[in-house]
């Protein structure tokens, strides 16, 4: 066993919250180390290939259980820069109604507070790192700065699309990304070939390249890839940890980190893995675990798919992974009498012939000669939207340690997720309404497979909150048993919204680093 | 720090792996590796035959453009390096655990029914057994279910056929690459 120098900060997870704590605290003059299961990558490795593109994505094992089990592995990461280096950075904001589902319409949770406290974050955010849009033309977007960067192009396979919205009356708005429509602080502007699954390393796009990491190494943080972080340590009277275990995968020699202040930065999956799996004397049920809430109320995205197909070529290779366009006129909650819930059309990702998202998935049924058929037919002709949903936080939805245990000796995670019927009946009730817009257009075939719905995103199970009775940490994501324990991430999301999770985080980061810078004394105090 | 994009496409190699035949290591497209019978590291020959005619059902071409040498020389490597849609699918490591138990059990599936293995049914038969496999688990299947295989075994030869740059040409898509693949996979 390996004894660390203790140091100011000690981070696990090197994805996008581990790496801006990261560069901040060490901005502030802190000694800081991040460990990373994972390798590192550097912009050579971002090969443009759909195939290529998974080395990017976790492969390790979890228990899915549950009606409907989390898309783990596509959404998170593997490796320095985590999930965000494979990003299709869709960056709209929360809205109002998201931080109080609970007291607004009696289901779900509360934030710990509102729309108002985030929104200098994420005007912060989107100057630091750069969104095109039209704050104008989104009319459905909380009060804000304007967007940096004008719109990114719109291409003809979403304004095909478009024009159903339109002649059904339905806005539709350029949609915020967090690409480059032009040059910005130095980094150059998209060329719109849509490789930005497989990982941008032109700097058009935000990911760790263009964000933090720069500033980590600027800094003098050090990350310790192929670090595989075991438990976290704390005192004999269990108030403060003070350090984390961790494995080297390459050597399997143990170490211990010792910190002033310890932050888990990891995948939504693995924070509550390690809270539970850290259980002492103290904490026999895990850390900051005393209310049973670690590990449940995760979330995901239910996702609604409509395909159409045109006669003529709509250039669909061109453009983002990303939407060009949205629409939020069903978001609203209070639109819906039987079921609770929001959900956001986005339109117009770019197609690549492969992958999940790929040509060939969009008519799964087919094979054979067919799809050889329907592939060509597609590659020039195919139009499509989808509908991100929200699903409301459920206590039975839930990470778990499983009895099983991987190579290291940690129990995996053990995921149960199932949708409850406010996301099945919005489900139904996007899709129908996706289905009469992609008929409103010229698309001569139209489709939407039926279900069960992919799932997108994976947020909570470790939710903030006001106090310490319904929820596992404080709005800074401090963990309530444990003065000097942070949890960041979009695990600490109570609701979720109908919008993807990568701004918020980004948002949420920001405001807990200048929180810790500000209050260093009283932190680790 | 990023990259050029124009550097980064001059000199790309494509199309050429590392095989050993006859015990001496050689540099051969999956073409040629395929007519030249290479032998897999992972997959057994009925595994392979397997593959093979499953995935020439699901996409006419994918047995001649090497989706058993994709699967295999993928389950060959490290869990962290691989390159399969099983991985970003939930599927956990040894991947290997998972083709093997499907391909056993669309063989066993296959016998049950038509008293053969999948690779030596007749063309509409394995048309037929398929489309069930797709929609339900078909009698006598016992593994992974059926239509999640056909899933990743769909996409695998997806990526072999489509998911390249040939595969891009092939449908008139401009690659455009930021960092040209200097490997298929």
């Amino acid at each position: 066993m390996a004894n660390h120098e203790k140091v100011d900060a000690v981070i696990v997870g090197a994805g996008p919250s581990g790496l801006m704590l990261a560069a901040r605290l060490a901005e502030a003059g802190r000694k800081v180390v991040v460990l990373e299961l994972g390798p590192p990558w550097e912009p050579e490795d971002l090969v443009s290939s759909q195939i290529w593109s998974r080395r990017l994505k976790w492969f390790g094992a979890n228990q899915l259980e549950g009606r409907n089990p989390v898309a783990h592995n596509f959404n998170s990461g593997w490796g320095v820069g985590g999930a965000v280096i494979h990003q299709y950075a869709n960056w709209p904001r929360l809205h109002e109604e998201d931080f109080a589902v609970k007291s607004g319409f009696g289901v779900g949770l509360d934030w710990p507070f509102g729309y108002d406290e985030l929104r200098p974050w994420y005007d912060r955010i989107q100057n630091e790192l750069g969104i095109s849009g039209d704050h104008v033309q989104e009319v459905w977007r909380p009060a804000g700065a304007p967007y940096p960067m004008p719109p990114v192009k719109v291409f003809p396979h979403a304004q095909k699309v478009a024009e159903g919205f339109a002649r059904l009356g339905i806005r539709t708005a350029p949609a915020p990304v967090a690409v480059n429509s032009v040059p910005f602080k130095g980094r150059p502007a998209c060329v719109y070939d849509a490789w930005c699954d497989a990982g941008c390393p032109i700097g058009a796009l935000v990911n760790t390249f263009t964000s933090y990491l720069p500033e980590v190494r600027k800094y003098g943080a050090e990350i310790r890839p192929y670090s595989n972080a075991l438990r976290v340590l704390t005192n004999e009277k269990g108030d403060r940890a003070t350090a984390v275990e961790y494995v080297d995968t390459r050597t399997r020699e143990s170490h211990v980190q010792h910190a002033d202040l310890v932050i888990l930065a990891a995948f939504t999956s693995q924070n509550p893995r390690l809270l539970l799996n850290s259980a002492n004397a103290r904490h026999p049920a895990g850390l900051s675990n005393r209310n049973g809430l670690v590990g449940r109320h995760i979330m995901t995205h239910v996702g609604a798919g409509v395909f159409g197909m045109m006669d003529e070529d709509v250039q669909n290779h061109m453009g983002l992974s990303a939407a060009q366009l949205i629409s939020q006129d069903g978001y609203a909650k209070s639109q819906r009498r039987d079921f609770i819930g929001s959900y956001t059309w986005m339109i117009g990702a770019a197609n690549k012939p492969n992958d999940f998202t790929g040509l060939a998935n969009t008519q799964v049924p087919l094979f054979g000669a067919a799809l050889h058929d329907y592939m060509k037919r597609a590659a020039r002709g195919l139009v499509k939207m989808g509908a991100v949903i929200e699903a409301l936080p459920n206590p039975d939805n839930r990470v778990m340690l499983s009895d099983r245990r991987d190579e290291f000796g940690m129990p995996i995670a053990r995921i149960v997720h199932s949708l409850d019927e406010h996301a099945l009946k919005l489900f139904a009730h996007a899709r129908e309404e996706g289905l009469r817009i992609m008929r409103a257009t010229s698309a001569k075939e139209v489709w939407s497979p039926p279900g069960p719905p992919p799932l997108l995103h994976f947020t909570g199970g470790t939710p903030m909150g006001k106090s310490a009775a319904d929820s596992v940490t404080d709005s800074y994501g401090r963990a309530h048993e444990l003065a000097n324990l942070y949890v960041t991430g979009a695990g600490l999301y109570p609701t979720e919204g109908a919008v993807h999770p990568t701004f918020t985080l980004h948002a949420l980061t920001l405001r807990t680093a200048d929180h810790l810078v500000r209050n260093w004394g009283s932190v680790v105090a | 720090m990023t990259v050029d994009r124009r550097s980064m496409l001059k000199g790309a190699a494509l199309g050429a792996f590392a095989f050993t035949v006859g015990g001496t290591q050689t540099w051969l497209t999956l073409r040629e590796a395929y007519a030249q019978a290479v032998p897999l590291q992972v997959l057994t020959g009925a595994e392979r035959a397997a593959l093979e005619a499953l995935g020439d059902t699901l996409l006419p071409g994918a047995r001649e453009a090497g989706i058993a040498l994709y699967v295999d020389h993928q389950l060959s490597v490290d869990p962290g390096q691989c390159l399969l849609a099983a991985r970003a699918a939930n599927v956990p490591p040894p991947v290997t655990n998972f083709y093997r138990a499907c391909l056993g059990a669309l063989d066993r599936a296959a016998t049950a029914a038509h008293g053969q293995v999948f690779a030596a049914l007749k063309a509409d038969e394995q048309v037929k057994f398929v489309d069930q496999m797709r929609q339900k688990v078909p009698e006598g299947w016992s593994g992974p279910p059926s239509p999640f295989f056909y899933l990743l075994a769909r996409m695998d030869a997806v990526d072999v056929v489509y998911g390249t740059v040939e595969g891009f040409e092939r449908l008139g898509v401009p690659y455009m690459p930021h960092v040209m693949p200097t490997r298929k996979w």
